[in-house]
């Protein structure tokens, strides 16, 4: 195993630039996903640090050793792809075997090897068949299988969950984190399902445009987003951002004339345009007259708890509420944001002001 | 009497559901074996005739005694030799094409550089003048090399037409196979060309088999350029069978017999591969 460390990487496509800039470190054994909107580059860098890629710029260490110039194939890295990638010739066991009779190790250590890491992913009883006759997440199954059995240096995913129904998905992310904590590898994840990186990632790195736009533990990037892209980004729902200006007194007036509160012991000249933000379940959901009038729009009742979707003023809101409420689309509802729980960021940078 | 009645039948269906009359159960199986038989006809009718006696070769009617007389014949002949020939010069520029045009085929579809599609098409250029365009430059270069009439330098011109199609068939073969099945190869330990033994190449077995057995046929049931760049050493088995037409009277049933030789390595050929003609044998590896 080994750290990964990216320096000032650069990546350009005809001309435009897909990374600017970018640098990060993963520790050893770390699981870090990266995360961001289709389009930001998290699969080009993921990527370039398999291989696949050229390094238009900046460097790539894996521990002491830069990759830039080091073909994928000697580089002691596995990827497991989207759409698995598995070979549909060759039978499970073959698919699994693969890496190792490439590097000529001998067929009864092969096998060896093969049931160890078919018994690890539960694929005893497959190993003879094609990928075709396979489900998806017995696909997704080999496919992590043919990354693990070759005990590399790190391990790449490239949204190995997003081809899989939601049930699947799920019993894939605990099998994938429980995995990860067997072996300890150093793992990149890239996914666009900031769901699967709160819960598997040690930290995340959220990518917008080519730019980081935060690195963070999960509950960092939760409690204290960077800017109102993180805030809006991560978390599901999500936060709710209000445009307002700043006023006298602590407080925030929005655009359509609601008087909120803002975080206390945040001075910001009045009149500055400011986004507020808060997290559905910091609306405290109370009868109309206790708080901010809202009227109900939409009733998503999960069973945990319940996401109400209202219209505050002119803008859309999203609470939450764990009790059972009696609630129907048309009514009203009041809502008192929790002081303590806001946050605060500048309409032009969108940066975090408290 | 009967028309009349047929006439004051009722038009709606009675209340008994009618059976589908056998012409309407067995139509369409009658049409396509009807079909089958036209197509069929010259085939049977020559294999028949290379199996008759020389004297009733035109007799009507099918009641003859089987003979293998045409055959005995033809291998008394200078004909089994031009059956070699013609083996040889197929099968060598067969797999030449298919050793040299695969790779090139490879290169073309993933290696993006600048001249790709100028290098694709100007190679296809070599198919789209007719062949009879080509004659006299062949004819001038073999005469030059000293290939004349050797199969070497028949091979030569069918390789010529067979690279043509090998690359661009194998192209559109090897475009469908998803790259990333090569990147998955290449990050477990292959390189660009053990990807591509390991990997691609066998994937892409149903179409290579088609492809060869298109430039087999293609070398195999060429008439045009054995007649005119070969005298007599690499006259090849189509241009001996006119041999058999001669002042002093045309042998008929030697003629059929050799032509249904010339058939019998082609028609066996495709039998053979006909199995890895199936499609099919990439699904399920990459997720749609």
């Amino acid at each position: 195993m080994a750290s990964i460390s990216l320096r000032h990487l650069r990546k350009h496509y005809a001309g435009q630039a897909v990374l600017h800039d970018l640098s990060l470190d993963i520790k050893d054994g770390e699981f870090v996903a990266l995360v961001g909107p289709s389009g930001c580059g998290k699969s080009t860098l993921l990527r370039m640090v398999a291989g696949l890629e050229a390094v238009d710029d900046g460097e790539i260490l894996l521990g002491r050793q830069r990759l830039n110039e080091i073909a994928p194939r000697e580089r002691n890295i596995a990827m497991v792809f989207q759409n698995y990638a598995l070979y549909p010739h060759m039978s499970v066991a073959e698919n699994l075997g693969f890496a190792l009779r490439l590097q000529g190790v001998r067929p009864a250590v092969r096998k060896q090897r093969v049931d160890a890491v078919a018994e690890i992913l539960n694929l005893q009883g497959l190993l003879e068949r094609r990928p075709a006759q396979l489900s998806g997440g017995q696909r997704q199954r080999v496919a992590m299988g043919r990354a693990i059995i070759r005990e590399p240096q790190a391990f790449l995913f490239d949204e190995p969950l997003s081809n899989l129904d939601a049930k699947l998905r799920v019993q894939m992310r605990t099998e994938i984190k429980a995995l990860h904590q067997r072996l300890g590898t150093t793992t990149l994840y890239v996914t666009h399902d900031q769901i699967e990186a709160m819960t598997m990632a040690d930290r995340i790195v959220v990518l917008k445009d080519g730019r980081i736009e935060q690195v963070g533990t999960p509950l960092e990037l939760y409690d204290r987003p960077r800017n109102a892209f993180v805030a809006g980004f991560i978390g599901s729902p999500a936060m709710n951002l209000l445009a307002g200006r700043a006023q006298e007194g602590g407080r925030v007036l929005t655009d359509d004339g609601l008087l909120l509160p803002m975080p206390q012991g945040l001075k910001l000249s009045p009149g500055r345009a400011v986004w507020l933000g808060v997290r559905p379940e910091h609306l405290e959901v109370t009868a109309a007259d206790h708080g901010l009038r809202a009227e109900v729009q939409v009733l998503e009742p999960t069973g945990a708890e319940t996401q109400i979707a209202a219209r505050l003023g002119k803008q859309n809101v999203i609470a939450v509420s764990r009790e059972r409420i009696d609630l129907r689309p048309g009514g009203t509802l009041g809502l008192r944001p929790m002081a303590s729980q806001l946050h605060v960021f500048d309409q032009g940078s969108g940066a975090r002001l408290n | 009497m009967h028309a009349e009645a047929a006439l004051y039948e009722p038009p709606f269906p009675s209340d008994k559901p009618r059976r589908p009359g056998w012409l309407r159960r067995h139509g369409r199986e009658t049409a396509a074996l009807a079909m089958l038989a036209v197509l069929l006809f010259p085939f049977l009718w020559m294999v028949q005739l290379a199996l008759r006696p020389a004297q009733d070769a035109f007799e009507p009617g099918l009641l003859f005694v089987p003979t293998l007389d045409a055959f005995h014949a033809l291998w008394q002949d200078q004909f089994a030799r031009s059956f070699g020939n013609s083996l040889l010069t197929s099968t060598l520029s067969t797999a030449l094409a298919l050793l040299i045009g695969v790779p090139a085929a490879y290169a073309l579809t993933r290696w993006r550089f600048r001249a790709r599609r100028h290098v694709a098409l100007w190679i296809l250029c070599t198919r789209m003048a007719p062949p009879i365009a080509f004659t006299i430059p062949f004819f001038l270069a073999l005469r030059w090399a000293g290939l004349l009439d050797t199969v070497w330098g028949l091979t030569l011109i069918y390789l010529t037409f067979n690279l043509a199609i090998v690359i661009w068939l194998m192209q559109s073969f090897f475009a469908a196979i998803p790259a990333a099945l090569e990147e998955a190869a290449w990050i477990d330990g292959c390189g660009v060309w053990s990807a591509f033994w390991h990997v691609t190449l066998p994937l892409t077995r149903p179409g290579l088999v088609s492809t060869a057995v298109l430039c087999f046929i293609f070398s195999w049931s060429d008439f045009f350029f054995a007649l005119i760049l070969t005298r007599t050493q690499a006259v090849t088995a189509p241009v001996a069978i006119v041999n058999f037409l001669q002042y002093d009277g045309w042998e008929w049933t030697k003629i059929a017999a050799a032509g249904t030789l010339v058939m019998l390595p082609v028609v066996a050929f495709t039998l053979l591969v006909r199995k890895y003609l199936v499609r099919g044998l990439t699904a399920g590896g990459v997720k749609d």
